[in-house]
Parts: C-alpha cells; structure tokens; sequence
C-alpha cells in the first residue's frame, strides 16, 4: 500500500505528511537548543570570572558561518534543480552540501583538537597561565617498597587492579615481588589472577558466612626499591604537596617520597585580571616568566591606559566611559599574548632586562619551544589546571555542550542528504515530485542546523 | 509553493541573494564584535539583533516561514511560548548578576563593596 501524501497535499491541512512531521520535530528541536542558550544566559549572568570575548579561532568559526550558509543556499538550488528536472544539477548541488558539512566538520576537529591539547594553569594568587605541556604532567615519586591493595570481598565492589593501574607507570621494568607467604612472583596478569585466587579461597576457608566476605589485603615487596611517573589523573585522589603514600585509580597504595613534581609549561599566554596586586604577581618570579616580562606587562598596560584616555577623552581630565567596564580595555590592560621566548625591548625601558629572560635552554631549541618562554611551575604555587575542556569553566562547559549538539546534528543532517543523493536514484528518476518533497524536508532540517550556528557563533565567538 | 519554472527561476534569484546577504551580515557582525561600543551590554544587543535578523531570514524565506499552512504555524505558537519562557526565567533568578562587573577582577568587586 502507498503511504498516501507523500506528494500531493492533504486537503485538510494544506500540507504532504513529512511537512507536518518536520515541523513537529523541528519545534522540539528548538525546546532543546532552547534550553541550552538559557543555560548559556544563566551561566553567563552567574560567571565569577571574566567571560570569554574573542578567545575562540573568530577565523575559523567565520569560515564555518560561510561554510554552513553556503551549503543553505546549495540544498535549496539542489531542490530547485529537481522541480525544473535537471537531475544532473541536482546531483552536484547535494554533493556540494554534503562537502560543506564535511568541510564545516573537519575544521571543528581542528578548534576541538587545539583546545584539548592547550591547558590553563591558575596559580595560587589567582595569576593565569595559558600554554601548552611538552611532556604532559606527571608526578614521579620513588623510594616505593611496596604495594598494598585491597581485594573486596564482594564482587561488586571496585577490586585491586595493579596490573592495569599500577604497572604502566613503573619506571624501568618491573621487579620480582615477594608476597606475604615468601613467594616470589612476577607480577602479570596471570600470577596477579592466582594470588588474588588464593587469598580470596583463604578469606572464604576463615569466614563464618561465605555470602559475606571480609575485604582481604595483599602486600607485595618489592625486590628493589622502585620510581613511578604518574600523570595526575591517574591518581585516585590528587596526592597532597608534601604526600608520603600515593593512591592509584584501582585503589593500590604505596609509600614513597616525590622526586619530582614540577610543571614543565610553554607559556603563550598571562592572565592578571584574577590577581589582586598584578605587579606582584607569582608568574614574574625570576625562576618563572621574570622582570622582563613584567617589564613588558607594566608596558602593555601603560600604553593602552594612555590609548584609552587619549580616545575617550571627556575633555575633563576623565575618560567618558568606564574602563573597568570595557572588556576590551580589561585585556589589553591585564592580558599579555606571548609568542616569543624573549620580550620585545622597548627604547623607555632600555636597560639590559631582555638577557634576564629565560630563553629556552639550547637543547629544547624546538621550532616550537623557541615562540615560546618555558618556565617550570612548582606544584605549590599551582591551584588547578586544565586543558580547555569542560573541566575548566563554565564557558568551556556550555561551549562543548552545545557546539557538540549541533556536531552531531551537521553530521546527522549530512547523513540524511548523503542517503537522498547514494540510495535514492530511482525514486528521483521516477517520482521526481515526492523526491523533491523529501528534499525539501531534508533542506529544513538543514536550514534549522544552520540557524542554530547564526547563534551560536556570535554568543560563543564573538560577544 | 513556486512550481512553474518562471516562478522556481525567480525563486533561485532570490535564494542566492538571500545567501549573499547572509554572507555580507556575517562580516557585518564580526566587524561590529571588534568595535568598542559604550558598554558591552550594547555590543551583546547589537550582534543579537544581527543574529536574529539573520535567523529571520533563513526561517522567512529558506524554510517558507513567510508562506505556510496555518497548521505549521499552530505548530510554532506553541515552541516560540515556551522559548520565550525559557528566555525570560533568568529574570526570576534573583542572583546579583556580574553583567556590569563582570570584566573586572571579582576579588577588586568585592573589595569595592565592603
């Protein structure tokens, strides 16, 4: 049986089916979006932190603003092409949209990727750092005897796994260990499944119920004394600065001494306008960013103040407008980009700071690293950290949240077309008028998933 | 709906200029996002009102919202009801807000109140 008004109108509401449906979902789709740009409005107005402006690639969210009208525009003459029967035409057109939702797809991986692999360190007198880690962060500890673990008594409960969680983090290979009993074991897979095996037979031999087993230890001795390299999140817990025993994710802990703690950082970016005294602030220190830079701060921020009075004069000694009302203002003033190893020396502050400045050793001479000051943040004077990911604020949080919705929707409108253009061949050459319809359905969606981006890009881009 | 070809023709002339405008507004709000207004509260509404009326014309004439069937505009009464709510509840919350202030130190805010 035909499903009937695929292609003629019903006579009561004036519409074919499909019409009706996208239109009803269409408006779902909009309670969705919707309640995300009033989170957006909620997270804005309660932000305790300076909001974001321009900090995103306005380059690249511009081109994909193009990139999605383009394909707007291309879905309809696609449509047109086949109401005039110019089937070719039509081929072109849809393949043309389809490459736009590639396009629009692949450059959003890109701002994805450089996002997740920049990182933002908040010191503790509320300084921010931006940059990037060369070699991750990692704790190392050594002086590590042994390993103590729980085996939980009950199956569902979250049960020792050195294997998976400890042992990828051992510096050189492992020891022999000796187990309680005096056998020495290599610790694998295997022999970690038959001890685990024989202490819980002699939990269950002991016990007076054996539907409730007691949580049993094991402690393994190590041969030699041995040195973990462990990145933060590893941890169970974040070990405390002056830690003596260190818990991993499957809960195995150990005791030891830190060797190392210390973040090695390419610093492309310092943020004042967290810090109560900004001249003072701990990134200056001489073992970190030093007096040249804090040369070039004091700079920066005396230029644009001179600018700002110059420009919003009020002919009274005043400016006419507020500058602590001014974001813009707020990060010239506070806010210096960092793209060399070395600052610029200015003629007024001529003396010889720029050899204080802490350029790159010779032997991290990387193209990269040269743009860049490395400094070496001990972990006391760091308060959190973070890529730029949802963990970091609640701008990043409702960025990734609704960028990656409608991600999902491009790739999903995409799919849609793609299936119209690949499987529907026959139906365009035989039934080109309910081919069209669904076209034009399709198109609709696509045009609401780039109705959403003219949002999105101001509110997250631009403003 | 446009079915005779003079009509779809004139239609195509109409889509691609529509996408040209589109285009020319983009610049426009991108420009104007870099241009210090006297607040920045001015320059959110200036490339809000950019924003909805580039929504405004995709909605209008690339999804016929300017030509329906009274159903679908039944359909949306209800969806622009409830968006409109959800847009205005922020106004219920009686959080102080740091629209004013937020560009500034919150540190430096409180030390001003106190």
């Amino acid at each position: 049986m035909d499903i009937p008004y695929t292609v003629s109108a019903r006579p009561d509401t004036g519409l074919y089916n499909a019409k009706v449906g996208i239109w009803l979902f269409l408006a779902s789709e909009v309670m969705l979006f919707g309640g995300l740009f009033s989170s957006y409005i909620f997270l804005r107005v309660g932000a305790d932190y300076p909001w974001p402006v321009h900090e995103l690639n306005v380059t690249l969210g511009f081109i994909n603003t193009l990139v999605l009208i383009g394909s707007s525009v291309t879905v309809l003459l696609a449509w047109a092409s086949i109401k005039l029967r110019q089937f070719g035409a039509y081929k072109v057109y849809m393949a043309i949209t389809i490459l736009c939702a590639m396009t629009f797809m692949v450059i959003k991986s890109f701002e994805y990727k450089a996002k997740f692999e920049h990182y933002s360190v908040t010191l503790t007198d509320g300084t921010i750092l931006t940059g990037h880690l060369p070699h991750g962060y990692e704790i190392e500890f050594g002086d590590v005897k042994e390993l103590s673990m729980t085996i939980a008594g009950k199956t569902s409960a979250v049960d020792a796994d050195p294997v998976g969680y400890v042992l990828p983090y051992l510096k050189g290979t492992a020891p022999k260990f000796k187990t309680e009993s005096g056998t020495e074991i290599e610790l694998n897979k295997v022999s970690f499944a038959a001890l685990k095996a024989e202490v819980l037979a002699a939990a269950k031999a002991k016990a007076t119920n054996p539907k409730e087993l007691p949580s049993t230890t094991i402690k393994l001795v190590a041969a030699s004394p041995m040195t973990f390299s462990v990145p933060m999140s590893k941890f169970l817990a974040r070990p405390a600065l002056d830690a003596k025993s260190f818990t991993f994710r499957d809960g195995t802990s150990v005791e030891g001494k830190i060797i190392n703690d210390q973040m090695t950082l390419e610093v492309d970016g310092l943020d004042v306008r967290g810090t109560p005294d900004k001249e003072k602030s701990l990134a200056f220190n001489e073992h970190y960013l030093g007096t040249a830079w804090k040369n070039a701060f004091i700079h920066q921020r005396d230029e644009a103040i001179a600018e700002f009075k110059k420009e919003f004069d009020d002919g009274k000694g005043g400016t006419s407008r507020d500058p602590k009302k001014s974001a813009t203002q707020q990060k010239k003033l506070f806010y210096v980009h960092i793209h060399s190893a070395i600052p610029e020396v200015h003629a007024e502050n001529g003396s010889a700071h720029h050899s204080e400045a802490h350029a790159p050793a010779e032997e991290h001479g990387a193209a990269h690293a040269a743009h860049h000051p490395e400094v070496k943040l001990e972990r006391k004077d760091v308060q959190f950290f973070s890529n730029f990911t949802p963990k970091l604020n609640s701008y990043y949080a409702i960025y990734f949240t609704l960028t990656g919705l409608h991600g999902l929707h491009v790739i999903a409108g995409a799919l849609v077309l793609a299936y119209f253009l690949v499987f529907d061949g026959r139906r365009l050459r035989e039934d080109p008028e309910h081919m069209a319809n669904r076209v034009e359905v399709g198109g609709l969606f696509w045009h609401f998933v780039d109705l959403v981006w003219i949002f999105l890009f101001p509110l997250l881009y631009l403003l | 709906m446009a079915d005779s070809p003079e009509e779809i023709y004139k239609s195509i002339r109409k889509i691609k200029l529509i996408g040209l405008v589109l285009a020319v507004f983009t610049v426009l709000t991108v420009g104007l996002s870099y241009v210090e207004l006297p607040t920045h509260s001015l320059n959110m509404m200036v490339g809000m009102l950019l924003a909805t009326f580039k929504a405004a014309l995709v909605a209008l004439i690339f999804m016929h919202l300017n030509h329906e069937k009274a159903l679908v505009y039944k359909i949306l009464a209800f969806t622009v009801a409830f968006a409109v709510a959800l847009f205005v509840l922020f106004y219920l919350s009686n959080s102080e807000g740091l629209i004013d202030e937020g560009f500034e130190n919150p540190t430096a805010v409180m030390e001003v109140q106190e």
